[in-house]
């Protein structure tokens, strides 16, 4: 049974649902319950932005706050992954693997390859990107590229609370490490969302909207910008079918190839920097897989080559928004040789 | 007179412990030493870091340990995956780069690992281990196995964040984790007089709540004794301690190191301080252990270095299909 | 006018940290009463202090300080001269070393920062020149609880002879104990123990122990010595010490409860004691153990060896802070007096 319930919700169901299921499911974080040694609650906050509230008294033991260590508690949910624990470990902010890069991309995504394919280490680092809370430049960025540049880890961008739920099982039942990454202007955006569990696999895109005349692929929050678009384009008659990757490693190359060789021409929406972030990646598997049946070139929507900006008018520019994509969308529909 | 105490003397090995503890002694001994003159040779691909000299730590430590225990190592690794009990032959196998290699010729010297065996690896990064370790001693803890978990690292690691964090973390959590700091005298070229701005490694611990203790490295019994407390406080729930071993290197930081920062402390060391020298003087002068049967250790040990290195030599490197194998167990 | 000053930078750091809560002991302190001692060796007119040196920090503090020493504004400290001619080993071997070169050196005073293990290798090493024990270790049975500063005032006086070394010291009775070639002298006791090895040097397993022998023993005493001073006290400046045979608490005539290490009250079993006269060698029984003394092991005794332990009446002669400080107040040492002419002059 479907009923609307928000992102937050989502993820924390899905959390609930899977250490209900599996006693080796652990969380953990800053505040991931709150109060730790505090004179006041002992559940205080649920994670910084309340998914994981209500889970410290339901599963006693397996909640576990943390200092503000990064290094030492992602690297810790690491080494428990090795040693037969399933634990989620909230990094607040993605802009924070600065702290504790290493334990990620040359422990976790390394041990399986380096020890000869002996190592499991099926973690999960969920963390929170993206602009538009006025967070300014440490804590607003899109980093998701960066993760999936790195072979061995696994990279989830969930674009909906019912992606957000689906995504989140599997990612904990899944074997490898997983960055997996909300965008924290949604966690309120609410959707319709199965009661029971469920899974979303990895590496199988979202067809969110159909249409002929051009392919749109978006990413995360982009997604919704995207829909936005498409329905202003449809007023003028310009079919837009959006593609929603949901897993950035791996990504679903057929899927995208497939719309592209129906449509002919792309739109890639990525919040992140231009520079070797998704709207090139995707670009270049296009322009090298599927060239002779483009009928015009790439557009690529992306936050320009800054730091994010503080203030609104300038976070507000920052920001791909609904109108970017549709220009882009005119300019490839209407581009002759 | 509390459990602790009761103890005692049961730490004292009998004759045939004594000589297991000979045994991975004189095996990781022979094994660097053997890689040392392989190594000239120009046969042995990539960095390889030698242990000899270190000997009595990861013995004197792992002795206390099973399957349960889980151990992170550094870049100067192949004392403890010796120790721990990875097969010599598949580590000599790795270090040549074979596909019969403890990781398939995909790691090398300093990534030999067996997670069946809680070697949780060699580690490429200085201070790597330390957080993973929390990790390990975590698992233990909540599935209560008993186990523990142990990080050696060494004295330049003992400045990295992740190795700090991580003992304050331990400390916070109550983990069965010991820390045990290598204090080999360098940091690659870098004295750890200069280095390290508190005056012992161990001086750190109370930092962290915990207690930290100094042993004599060349003395296996020395190790051998703090490290049984250490590890049965965490089992009993007692929570991390931090165990400073101090000795010196044989080899240089790499192979092929000249070091020339060096004074001649190795040569005094390996004539006064040896841990394999005084450990089969005392067990044979207290009788404890026959000459002969440590003489017939050592005859076995060089069989298997000979052995390691010619299997290793004669096996096949990794082809093209193993390139992109194993990257993820499903993608 | 020369004294010297050892102090050890790994004293406080041995396994009784993890095994009972003894206390760490800072280098920070450590450093910081040597230049409270320098202090006060200035204010008694001793014009030259020699200072060891190490790679633990306190050398390197001391230096630091002196170099940022303000004229005029800090008062004036002796010359300080390093002794750094000895390679440093890491070891014991330092400790005497150091104590050997300022003796050579002309140093009257021998002041020695450690605990028992530091102060039994200076001991060893200072001869006849007057040795004041401070305690910066673990165990610290025969160096007292003083504040430096007062120590140094102690030590100064005699050091430059305001207080005759009669008067101002007593001699300590030591222990020695031997196996073959290889001796050790004790400054509080000496104990034959069934274990089989040095290894963490500390001794905390008392039913390990099968003999013990103490230079004094004392009912507030720390250490092995303190299972003699609640059985059978034998004061520190009587010659006499006392020889005793553990067993078993179980199968003992007597268990004393008794504060082996900081943090350690344990059962201690005892099946006979007896005074030990000065000059009686003992043999010990045990083969195979080792032998300790002030409560590390230190000997490891063969299957075929004896070890002998004798108690000596020609131990060092130990600064008594208390009667120093006491004649120096009876003959105005440290005190002077103005004349009225002077002090109407100054009122003006």
């Amino acid at each position: 049974m479907a009923r609307t319930i928000s992102y937050r919700e989502a993820l924390g169901e899905a959390l609930a649902q899977e250490m209900e299921r599996d006693e080796s499911v652990i969380v953990l974080g800053e505040d991931n319950a709150g109060g730790a040694g505090s004179p006041g609650e002992d559940d205080a906050w649920g994670g910084v932005l309340g998914v994981t509230k209500g889970l410290y008294h339901r599963f006693p033991g397996r909640v576990l706050d943390t200092p503000i260590s990064e290094s030492a508690f992602v690297g810790a949910a690491i080494g428990a992954a090795t040693s037969g624990l399933r634990p989620v470990a909230e990094l607040m902010f993605i802009d924070f693997m600065g702290v504790c890069f290493d334990q990620i991309f040359n422990q976790a995504a390394k041990f399986r390859y380096m020890f000869g394919g002996k190592a499991k280490t099926p973690v999960v680092i969920r963390t929170m990107y993206g602009a538009g809370l006025r967070a300014a430049a440490q804590h607003s960025q899109a980093l998701y590229p960066i993760f999936t540049h790195i072979p061995g880890l696994k990279v989830v961008v969930p674009s909906s609370p019912y992606e957000a739920k689906g995504l989140l099982i599997q990612s904990i039942r899944d074997d490898d490490p997983v960055i997996f990454c909300e965008h924290k202007a949604m966690y309120d955006v609410t959707g319709d969302v199965p009661e029971d569990s469920y899974t979303i696999p990895f590496g199988e895109a979202g067809v969110v909207r159909d249409g002929d005349d051009v392919t749109i692929v978006a990413i995360g929050r982009m997604v919704s910008v995207a829909e936005e678009a498409a329905k202003q384009l449809a007023e003028s008659g310009v079919e837009a079918e959006i593609i929603d990757p949901r897993t950035t490693s791996p990504l679903d190359t057929e899927t995208i190839l497939e719309s592209v060789e129906n449509t002919g021409r792309l739109v890639v929406v990525d919040e992140a920097t231009p520079r070797c972030n998704l709207a090139t990646d995707i670009s270049a598997l296009v322009a090298k897989e599927a060239f002779g049946s483009l009928r015009a070139p790439i557009e690529m929507v992306t936050a320009p080559h800054t730091p994010v900006p503080f203030s609104d008018a300038l976070e507000d520019l920052y920001i791909p928004d609904a109108q970017r994509v549709a220009n882009a969308v005119k300019t490839v529909v209407e581009w002759k040789r | 007179m509390t459990d602790t105490l009761s103890t005692a003397v049961s730490h004292e090995l009998d004759g045939n412990a004594l000589l297991d503890a000979y045994r991975t002694m004189r095996t990781i001994r022979a094994f660097e030493e053997r890689l040392h003159d392989e190594f000239a040779t120009g046969e042995i691909p990539g960095f390889v870091h030698l242990y000899a000299g270190e000997e009595a730590s990861a013995t004197g430590v792992c002795l206390h340990l099973d399957d349960r225990d889980a151990i992170a190592s550094t870049h100067r690794g192949h004392g403890h995956c010796i120790a721990k009990g990875v097969d010599v032959k598949a580590m000599m196998a790795e270090i040549y780069g074979r596909r019969t290699g403890s990781c398939h010729g995909k790691g090398g010297s300093m990534h030999i690992a067996d997670l069946s065996k809680g070697m949780l690896g060699a580690n490429g990064i200085v201070g790597g281990g330390p957080p993973l370790i929390c990790g390990t001693a975590l698992a233990a803890k909540q599935k209560g196995t008993g186990g523990v978990g142990v990080a050696f690292f060494g004295d330049g690691a003992s400045n990295q964040g992740t190795t700090l964090e991580a003992m304050n973390l331990a400390s916070v959590w109550q983990l069965p984790a010991i820390f045990v700091a290598e204090n080999n005298g360098y940091a690659e070229a870098t004295s750890s007089t200069w280095s390290v701005a508190a005056d012992n490694i161990a001086d750190r611990a109370a930092g962290f709540g915990m207690p930290g203790v100094i042993v004599d490295g060349f003395d296996f019994f020395a190790v051998h004794e703090a490290a049984a407390e250490a590890i049965q406080r965490a089992r009993e729930g007692g929570g991390p301690t931090l165990i400073e071993v101090k000795f010196t290197r044989y080899f240089g930081h790499f192979e092929g190191d000249q070091q020339t920062y060096r004074a001649g402390e190795v040569a005094y060391a390996r004539e006064n301080l040896d841990c394999l020298k005084r450990f089969r003087a005392r067990v044979t002068e207290t009788g404890q252990v026959e000459a002969a049967r440590l003489d017939a250790v050592d005859a076995q040990v060089a069989d298997l270095i000979d052995a390691a290195v010619e299997e290793a030599k004669a096996a096949p490197k990794p082809t093209a299909a193993d390139l992109e194998t194993d990257v993820y167990i499903e993608y | 006018m020369t004294v010297g000053v050892v102090a050890n930078p790994a004293s406080g750091r041995d396994i009784r940290r993890l095994v009972a809560q003894a206390s760490v002991f800072p280098t920070a302190e450590k450093a910081n009463m040597v230049q409270r001692l320098l202090t006060a060796f200035a204010s008694v007119g001793v014009t030259r202090a020699l200072l060891s040196t190490d790679l633990g920090g306190i050398s390197a503090a001391v230096l630091r300080a002196l170099r940022g020493r303000r004229p005029g504004r800090d008062g004036g400290w002796p010359d300080v001269v390093f002794c750094d001619d000895d390679a440093i080993t890491g070891t014991a071997r330092d400790t005497t070393n150091a104590v050997r070169r300022m003796v050579a050196d002309g140093a009257r005073l021998i002041v020695c920062l450690g605990g028992d293990g530091t102060a039994r290798v200076a001991a060893a090493a200072c001869g006849d020149v007057p040795l004041l024990a401070l305690s910066t270790g673990t165990n610290n049975a025969f160096p007292r609880m003083r504040e430096a500063t007062v120590a140094g005032l102690a030590g100064g006086l005699v050091a430059t002879g305001a207080v005759a070394a009669e008067t101002g010291t007593r001699r300590a009775t030591v222990l020695h104990a031997g196996v073959a070639d290889r001796g050790e002298t004790a400054l509080v006791d000496v104990c034959a123990s069934r274990s089989r090895h040095i290894g963490s040097r500390a001794l905390w397993h008392p039913e390990t122990i099968t003999e013990l022998f103490c230079t004094f023993a004392e009912p507030d005493g720390i250490g092995l010595s303190s299972v003699a001073g609640q059985l059978c006290p034998s004061p520190r400046d009587e010659p006499e010490g006392v020889a005793l045979t553990l067993a078993p608490p179980e199968h003992a005539r007597w268990v004393v409860h008794a504060p082996i290490a900081p943090g350690l009250v344990v059962p201690v079993g005892v099946d006979a004691w007896r005074p030990l006269p000065v000059g009686e060698p003992v043999e010990i029984g045990l083969r195979g153990g080792v032998i300790a003394v002030d409560g590390e092991r230190e000997l490891e005794l063969t299957g075929t060896e004896t070890a002998t332990v004798r108690l000596c009446a020609e131990g060092p002669r130990c600064v008594d802070v208390s009667a120093v400080l006491a004649e120096a107040s009876a003959n105005g040492l440290l005190r002077t007096e103005n004349q009225v002419a002077q002090r109407k002059e100054r009122q003006r």
